[in-house]
């Protein structure tokens, strides 16, 4: 009996001290850089055709191309990391993140807390229904049940028309998830982004959707996010977006992913 | 650390709302976890003296039980609720071809808001299975605390199994099953924070939409904490008292 606390005691020990022992690697590692830092990016990988993970856990997706090169133009270290939508704000603010990247709709409530670069996609809001719905436009969605990803530009549009505390608006951790309640009935209609809608519609026509665009919502624009007055950083992302806009390379990424 | 009161202001009547939700939740799971608890207890500790009804029995009523325990202890509620709802509940409630309820009433139920929506039966019946997994151990463990003695002296009183059990066996382990059970229930209605996840409008959810509209952590969650913290509170409470009333000894 004694010999087991004995054993029992050392293991516990054991996991104590390489537990410790991994976080402070942990530490140094993201500090000890030394001469170019390298910069943390949050991206939420479940958010394609712009930011989705392959069977081999490797980013891909039209937002990660494009900070890679906005990187490596405006000569900054980046290492992206996959990062819950929910807690992603929050990551700015503690200094686990530096730089969001993750189809992030400029608003002037965000620009509130946090700096946005430069705008780098042109968005629109627009909704998925069944194709025998009788939804034509974004106000008859009033009374219908509507699929949101919380915190989305979705979410804000659709608070807007019925009301933040509307029963009629269902939340989901994704946009997939959303559309996937959508396949199951529980929502008529899902309000999201164009992008990600049109590349989800396009790629399951066997399930019947189709997206209705919504004249009412002004272009929208996503912009890299930062903690506030994170000049430096700031200055090299945004000469960076504007280098690769000048010699095309942002044309090719663009039309990898939305070009005909 | 400065706390932006409007925004729980605001989000007030949410919070009720969505914590009179979770209680919901809580109360029906965890009374047909109970339910459901006792039932794969008994058939769990089902046996037959010898014959081939031995193995019937083992095979048809035992195994099942078991495989059932382990199969609900041993994967995340996280993942039994996504499960449930975006892969059972489809295939029993739906609109085109569902195997228990289809066309306009599956339409119905599945649009349907809060007690007894579509995603509430979905959290519920995730949340019920996985409580009558832990249940049923403890039920398991209450029953088999008890003198061997009780039942033999029941049976040869003349009682059959079922009577036995009914008014000897499964009242004193009650007793003793308790502090377990309330532990249990307490366990189960901070888990019913994860049912957000399929976007029902419990506590958690309400709290998860107040911070995606205004990106502030402290004030939404905070807020719930304090409303989880008091509800768990209370069933202390309700528990501590049902052992006063129940749990002394004979």
């Amino acid at each position: 009996m004694k010999n087991l606390k004995t054993v029992m005691m050392f293991a516990i020990s054991l996991v104590m001290i390489v537990t410790l022992a991994a976080c402070g690697a942990g530490k140094n590692e993201e500090t000890g850089s030394g001469s170019a830092k390298e910069y943390i990016v949050a991206t939420d990988a479940s958010y394609a055709p712009f930011e989705s993970l392959t069977e081999k856990n490797e980013f891909i997706g039209f937002d990660i191309e494009l900070v890679k090169a906005v990187a490596e133009k405006g000569g900054i270290n980046i290492k992206i990391v996959n990062t819950p939508w929910e807690g992603m704000f929050a990551t700015l603010n503690n200094g686990d993140r530096d730089l969001l990247v993750s189809a992030i709709t400029i608003t002037d409530e965000r620009k509130k807390e946090y700096d946005f670069s430069d705008p780098y996609f042109e968005a629109r809001q627009s909704m998925a229904v069944p194709n025998n719905t009788s939804i034509k436009n974004f106000a008859e969605l009033k009374g219908k049940k509507v699929g949101v990803q919380t915190g989305t530009t979705g979410d804000e549009v659709v608070s807007k028309l019925m009301g933040a505390d509307s029963k009629d608006i269902r939340r989901f951790e994704t946009t997939p998830l959303a559309l996937k309640e959508l396949e199951n009935g529980g929502v008529d209609a899902v309000v999201a982004d164009n992008g990600v809608v049109k590349y989800y519609v396009k790629n399951n026509p066997d399930k019947g959707f189709k997206t209705i665009d919504e004249p009412l919502f002004a272009a929208e624009y996503y912009g890299f996010v930062m903690k506030k007055g994170n000049t430096e950083l700031m200055g090299k992302i945004n000469d960076g977006l504007k280098k690769i806009k000048e010699d095309g390379t942002y044309d090719a990424i663009y039309n990898k992913y939305f070009g005909e | 650390m400065d706390l932006r009161w409007d925004i729980i202001q605001n989000y007030l009547p949410m919070f009720l709302q969505g914590a009179v939700m979770t209680l919901q939740l809580t109360v029906i799971s965890i009374l047909l976890g109970t339910l459901l608890g006792l039932l794969t207890a008994i058939a769990r500790m089902a046996n037959m003296k010898r014959g081939i009804l031995k193995h019937l029995v083992l095979l048809l009523i035992r195994v099942p039980a078991i495989v059932y325990i382990t199969l609900f202890r041993g994967t995340p509620l996280f993942v039994q609720i996504l499960i449930v709802h975006f892969g059972l509940m489809p295939l029993f409630i739906n609109p085109e071809n569902g195997w228990f309820i289809s066309g306009e009433l599956a339409r119905q139920i599945k649009l349907s808001d809060g007690t007894f929506s579509g995603t509430f039966l979905s959290g519920a019946v995730a949340l019920t299975l996985n409580a009558g997994a832990y249940i049923a151990e403890i039920f398991r463990a209450g029953i088999q605390s008890l003198d061997k003695g009780q039942s033999e002296a029941a049976r040869s009183l003349g009682f059959s199994y079922a009577k036995t059990m009914r008014f000897i066996i499964i009242p004193q382990a009650f007793r003793r099953m308790l502090p377990a059970l309330g532990n249990e229930t307490i366990s189960l209605l901070k888990d019913s924070s994860l049912v957000s996840a399929i976007g029902l409008a419990e506590l958690a959810y309400a709290a998860r939409a107040a911070f995606g509209a205004t990106t502030r952590v402290w004030e939404p969650y905070l807020t719930i904490s304090v409303m989880y913290l008091l509800m768990t509170l209370g069933l202390s409470l309700v528990v501590s008292w049902l052992e006063r009333r129940y749990g002394k000894g004979d």
